[in-house]
């Protein structure tokens, strides 16, 4: 019978054995569950500040870029912006920042406080560019630090981090139906593997439902920076977060349908980090209210 | 003719196939919706962006899944502008039938109910949803008129954007013929007297399973065989128990073209959702008498009516799967849906 090909449902996604699904259906064999549960830890910083956007939501630049640099610094451990991209990237490095263009793009000014900063230290003009679009732009590229904004997304569930090099693929149309799970084989491929110095998360200003077009409603003044080195702790940090305020929302669950199992198998099908909020250290500092953790 | 003259006259030929096409392209979909030039201090481009199925996806991405998973024909954007302000988008998605309208506005029923009057708002039959066919909220209005869903949105929320806003949605439906809920709707149990109620505010129309999966997510794959040409409803129902904890079960109802492709569809979910079960429990599948499993998240049921399948899901035992899969499918029974083979 042709049904007997085993496809992700429900109940795989209930019963916790997403992955192992999909990693027969990409590896071949079974997923080897000792090493998917090897002790890991991976840090994830969130800087908020209550003013960085006034009543109208317009951005304030001085307020961004102490966010920034505090993000850099806790992040690091160094003690100036300067050392801290430095640990970071190598003055001769073709630095490519990949915002997010669409739905709720990340802020402009978000874009080019991080372009001063590298600026700042030392890094050559020529030697930053815009990476988001097609392969081509990451080829170009030496390191890329993501800025992806905080969001849902009605194909994947969340649309932030493993979505963000959705275009390098260059067929993202491939994803939007039962490949969606598959989003952390984009992260893999061998001109992008490797290269990712930093994720930032523009979460000013995040969407909490999955659209697929923006409606008002669902954003809300978060005012903070999420970031990390490792994609899949930023991303379950930040559906932790989405998750929250949808319930707080309705006062009731509404869960994210699709669930994002794009993040469970980004973790243990494509090895690319943890999605396990035991193993993620998170140090916070800023404004409290409504962390949402 | 020198080869600038051949030049030229290409040019010129082109330049006028290209503007008749053009041309031709919106007046193809000219329509009978007029709207203002002005609307507070906001000015009406001089001509729509015209979108539709080959170019969806230039204009919105991945969003383009959800319109190509109803009936759509194509959708009419205007910018309206002023001067160093926060423009005022105005998408007017033409779709072949009301219904395929409803199921848009039915993804979701928040925001604020308004009423613009007229004949929009008199419905031709009883409803069942929500009565809303306007719903505003943070800048957004959409709306359901007819063959037409309409998301208008000032990119900035004042007290002048919300009035322009209101204002364009007015032009747009006044006139404007009001239509029915879908009719699938009419064979959902909605009595008073039932442990189990309707969550009208949670109920979706829609034919595509990726917007089923926005919805409840039930596979990857399009495990029941839907397309354009099936009409499906997604009802919560929940337990009036006076507790804050009500428990929510998922009702799906689909309506497939015949028998044939109805029993079909359930075989392929059976084969797919509940590979553990033998088939002579898919055999049984095939009668009217649910047929009843306990799953990871509780009991689901299903039943096969003529063309239309019938499952719940997540009910917490047996009793209330077999209660809500039997009071909608008498439903199905005595409104004569069960003998449309």
């Amino acid at each position: 019978m042709k049904d007997k090909k085993h496809m992700i449902t429900r109940r795989d996604f209930i019963r916790g054995t997403v992955a192992a699904t999909i990693g027969t259906s990409v590896l071949g064999f079974k997923w080897p569950e000792a090493e998917a549960k090897a002790v890991r830890s991976s840090l994830v910083t969130i800087i908020r500040d209550k003013k960085a956007m006034d009543s109208s939501k317009n951005v304030d630049i001085a307020i961004l870029n102490q966010m920034l640099e505090q993000t850099l610094i806790k992040f690091t451990g160094e003690k100036t912006t300067g050392d801290a991209w430095l640990s970071l990237v190598k003055p001769d490095d073709v630095i490519g920042l990949v915002p997010t263009p669409h739905l709720n793009p990340t802020h402009d000014e978000f874009v080019d406080v991080v372009k001063s900063s590298l600026l700042s230290a030392g890094i050559p003009k020529d030697r930053i560019r815009n990476a988001q679009g097609s392969p081509s732009k990451a080829k170009a590229c030496t390191a890329l630090i993501a800025l992806p904004a905080l969001k849902a997304h009605w194909l994947t569930g969340i649309g932030t981090v493993l979505k963000n090099y959705i275009m390098y693929s260059g067929n993202p149309s491939r994803y939007h139906k039962s490949n969606s799970a598959k989003l952390g084989e984009i992260w893999n491929l061998p001109f992008v593997k490797g290269k990712t110095r930093l994720v930032l998360v523009d979460s000013l200003y995040p969407l909490c439902d999955k659209g697929p077009q923006p409606d008002p409603r669902y954003k809300w003044a978060y005012n903070g920076l999420i970031a990390g080195i490792d994609p899949v702790a930023v991303e379950t940090v930040c559906l932790k977060i989405i998750t929250e305020k949808r319930n707080a929302i309705r006062g009731e669950p509404w869960p994210l349908s699709p669930p994002p199992i794009c993040v469970e198998a980004a973790d243990k099908v494509y090895g690319l980090g943890t999605s396990r909020m035991e193993e993620i250290k998170i140090e916070h500092s800023g404004w409290e209210q409504d962390m949402l953790l | 003719m020198s080869i600038s003259q051949k030049t030229f006259a290409f040019l010129v030929c082109f330049f006028t196939i290209f503007v008749f096409f053009q041309g031709a392209t919106v007046e193809l979909y000219a329509n009978a919706i007029n709207l203002p030039k002005t609307v507070g201090h906001w000015v009406q481009p001089d001509s729509p962006r015209i979108i539709d199925a080959n170019n969806i996806f230039e204009y919105m991405n991945g969003a383009g899944e959800l319109y190509l998973g109803y009936r759509f024909n194509h959708i009419e954007v205007f910018e309206y502008t002023f001067e160093s302000h926060e423009n005022i988008l105005v998408e007017l998605y033409f779709m072949e039938t009301s219904d395929d309208a409803f199921g848009l506005l039915s993804l979701d029923w928040g925001g604020e109910h308004v009423s613009f009057g007229g004949s929009n708002e008199k419905s031709p039959g009883p409803s069942l949803a929500s009565s809303a066919r306007a719903l505003y909220g943070g800048g957004l209005l959409r709306l359901w008129s007819d063959n037409l869903y309409v998301r208008i949105m000032a990119y900035r929320e004042t007290p002048d954007s919300k009035k322009a806003v209101y204002t364009l949605g007015r032009a747009i439906v006044a006139n404007r013929k009001s239509s029915s809920e879908p009719e699938l709707l009419k064979f959902l149990h909605a009595d008073r007297d039932s442990a189990w109620r309707l969550r009208k505010d949670r109920l979706s129309f829609f034919r595509s399973y990726l917007v089923l999966n926005s919805i409840y997510y039930i596979s990857e794959e399009n495990i029941l065989d839907l397309d354009l040409s099936v009409e499906a409803i997604m009802a919560p129902y929940e337990h009036i128990t006076g507790s804050s904890d009500n428990k929510h079960v998922q009702f799906l109802l689909i309506k497939y073209q015949n028998h044939g492709s109805a029993s079909k569809a359930l075989s392929h979910f059976h084969a797919a959702y509940l590979p553990e079960h033998k088939e002579k429990d898919m055999a049984d599948s095939a009668a009217k008498d649910p047929n009843y499993f306990k799953l990871e998240d509780g009991w689901l049921a299903y039943t096969l009516l003529g063309k239309y399948i019938a499952i719940v899901f997540e009910c917490p035992d047996q009793e209330s799967a077999k209660e809500i899969i039997q009071q909608n499918g008498s439903n199905i029974l005595e409104k004569g849906g069960y003998h449309e083979r």
